[in-house]
């Protein structure tokens, strides 16, 4: 017997919005510039009705297209409790994030999205929370710290540790005031040795041995660890030795994706879809994987 | 689904194509890749066959050498756009591109390109369903034709599949005496045969009719019996050895044996990797495209950062494989792979799934041996 496919096919066309790979047209709000190379966007839905429909949770990540160019991964770097709008923080690496460039306030870019899996940030009311980030991996951090900041009485004690090559390469710099301004929240910024300027008052030093220093405690804490593939692995292992579970440790890989949605083959990991079946894992999924990330 | 016999002789089959292209129908068949191959004599490399949109009988190769590609290209081209954009005022406008496929028809597929088809449906449709994909099988009615083997490359009855398998045909062709028996096993290829009656005949009645349907169980049983000697494994603990050995020695002894050419992907009916690219026109204009892609380069995973999470060849031939024999089979309950035997065939460094198959059964089968005997033959080792 053959099997039949699922959806509808044959002699009938596709609506306007088209195939699963027709982005929706997102209009750029505003543009600020995060570092000499790193920018954040702030887009809206063109179509009214999709903008008022539009919904995500702190974790998933979107396909954006500069028309021309291509299209890029990048995760929702604004927070879900925050409606009307979707942000991104980009670094200029390749050829669409390069092109994003020459992007200016007005312009229309496409969105896909939301895909992939979810923080769980409704398990994780009433505990404490520790954010670990390096480089630009405060982009998915930084949507579920203010997610849970805009519902500060559901969450424990707060806990942030950042950091960056040098202290140009800081993202959300204001953002980062304001958390340091809060009684609410501890926050640590460190920038890598020989990237502090002679004003700098915070750390110098790697992520990794400033948040052992740190010493966070994981008596009923999350941390959520979001950078380049580097600082998670030398990471994990310091949050193992603080005494965090690795079912306690969640982070998101950022493996190479086209389709975002499982079909072209080329963000597994053993037999993991990082789009379909990520991009948030535990240590413990983690270490269960093939270390192919 | 019925499954009542005709018969479709050579002229039926010659009136068929004729009737098909009259109407405007595209009948998709195997046929000579050039005239070199089909004249008297050719010499067998020259007998090449490809799948094409046939308008007459003289270009038909039924029986012939294995087409050169697979049936994939007439489901997933190897390059198709998927929406064209073009600046209009201060926005952008976005085109779909049309879906609304004409019917067509397969006569002679390969069981093992035919099979292909079901196997990639599954991809295409887990949660997100692929519009364009799914509307190509849709409007795509496949009759495969018995298979009598091509050679020792193949492997259909390893992944759970035979030489005349029913598997993603609508209806299947044996060849018999005079012509083929024809068996519809879909409403599609029912109704297919319906519209077309008139070069379709019935079996003869009584012993004549059992004469044809004997012949034609013959020749698949034939088949049958000379793919099964190519290649048996076990899938389970095949598997299982892949899902334990990602750092095995044994893919260090495969990476230097492939140029990472991807060939093998491109001949595959079952690989559907693709890549998505924008195309511009002109100035305001442009496509986004899919071309299809394979794992075997040393760009597919390559990160803008410059970070690679497959360093080399060993990584990437090793997802070849896991994909699958570990991944798919994990994902869908089934295999990646039908065994059509393109892949060793094409490959410019003589890359033998079949053989790597085959070696890495005899591995699991050694590590499941080995389990068998449990602690006595770890203490015994030990001693010694």
């Amino acid at each position: 017997m053959s099997a039949t496919p699922t959806a509808q096919g044959g002699a009938q066309a596709l609506p306007r919005t088209g195939t699963i790979y027709q982005p929706d047209l997102v209009v750029v709000e505003a543009i600020v510039d995060e570092t000499p190379d790193t920018r954040t966007y702030r887009l809206r839905f063109t179509d009214e009705a999709k903008a008022a429909s539009f919904a995500f949770r702190a974790g998933q990540f979107g396909e954006y297209s500069v028309f021309g160019a291509g299209e890029s991964t990048f995760c929702i770097a604004s927070p879900p409790t925050r409606t009307g709008y979707l942000e991104c923080t980009v670094k200029a690496a390749g050829k669409v994030t390069g092109s994003l460039r020459q992007v200016d306030v007005g312009d229309v870019l496409g969105f896909r999205g939301p895909y992939g899996n979810v923080f769980p940030l409704e398990e994780w009311e009433g505990r404490n929370l520790l954010f670990i980030a390096g480089g630009i991996g405060l982009a998915p951090v930084r949507c579920v710290i203010w997610n849970v900041l805009d519902l500060r009485d559901r969450y424990g004690e707060v806990t942030i540790v950042y950091g960056a090559r040098s202290v140009a390469d800081l993202v959300y710099k204001r953002e980062l005031e304001d958390w340091a301004a809060r009684a609410d929240v501890r926050l640590i910024v460190t920038v890598d040795p020989g990237g502090e300027t002679p004003d700098w008052s915070g750390e110098v030093g790697y992520v990794t041995p400033v948040v052992e220093k740190a010493a966070p405690s994981p008596d009923n804490a999350v941390a959520v660890l979001c950078g380049p593939p580097i600082v998670v692995k030398l990471t994990l292992p310091v949050l193992e030795r603080l005494g965090f579970a690795d079912d306690a440790i969640f982070t998101t890989l950022e493996n190479r994706m086209k389709c975002g949605v499982g079909k072209c083959g080329r963000c597994n990991i053993g037999s993991v879809y990082v789009c379909k079946d990520g991009p948030v894992f535990t240590a413990a999924q983690i270490k269960a994987l093939p270390q192919e990330f | 689904m019925s499954e009542r016999a005709l018969l479709l002789t050579h002229d039926g089959l010659a009136t068929l194509v004729e009737e098909l292209a009259a109407a405007g129908t595209p009948a998709v068949a195997p046929a000579w890749a050039g005239d070199a191959g089909r004249a008297a004599g050719a010499s067998a490399a020259a007998r090449e066959t490809e799948y094409r949109t046939v308008s007459g009988a003289a270009e038909l190769a039924f029986g012939e050498r294995l087409p050169r590609l697979s049936l994939k290209q007439f489901f997933l081209p190897p390059t198709e756009v998927l929406f064209s954009w073009r600046r209009v005022g201060g926005g952008v406008e976005l085109i779909p591109p049309p879906t609304d496929f004409a019917a067509q028809v397969v006569l002679g597929a390969r069981p093992c390109d035919a099979a292909a088809l079901p196997i990639v449906d599954k991809v295409m449709n887990w949660d997100y369903a692929d519009e364009l994909w799914n509307a190509r099988r849709a409007a795509t009615t496949v009759f495969s034709l018995a298979c009598g083997v091509e050679d020792d490359s193949c492997f259909c009855s390893a992944v759970f599949l035979e030489p005349a398998a029913a598997r993603g045909s609508d209806g299947r062709l044996t060849p018999v005496d005079g012509g083929y028996l024809v068996e519809t096993f879909s409403d599609k290829g029912e109704a297919f045969v319906a519209a077309h009656r008139e070069s379709f005949t019935d079996l003869p009645a009584g012993a004549g009719g059992e004469v044809l349907a004997v012949q034609a169980e013959s020749f698949r049983a034939t088949a049958r019996e000379r793919v099964a000697g190519n290649l048996a494994v076990d899938h389970g603990r095949l598997r299982d050895w892949l899902d334990h050995h990602f750092d095995d020695p044994f893919w260090a002894g495969l990476g230097p044996r492939c140029n990472g050419c991807g060939v093998c992907a491109s001949v595959c009916p079952t690989c559907h990797c693709f890549d998505i690219v924008d195309e511009p026109e002109s100035v305001g204009r442009g496509v986004r495209r899919r071309n299809w892609d394979t794992c075997q380069t040393c760009v597919f995973t390559l990160h803008a950062s410059g970070h690679n999470p497959r360093q080399d060849q060993n990584a990437r031939f090793r997802q070849r494989v896991e994909h699958k024999f570990l991944v798919y089979p994990l994902k869908f309950g089934d295999v990646l792979c039908t065994g059509c035997g393109r892949c060793s065939r094409a490959c410019p460094t003589g890359q033998d799934l079949a053989e790597i198959l085959a070696d890495i059964d005899a591995r699991a089968a050694i590590d499941a041996g080995a389990g068998a005997v449990g602690d006595e033959g770890a203490a015994d080792e030990a001693a010694s």
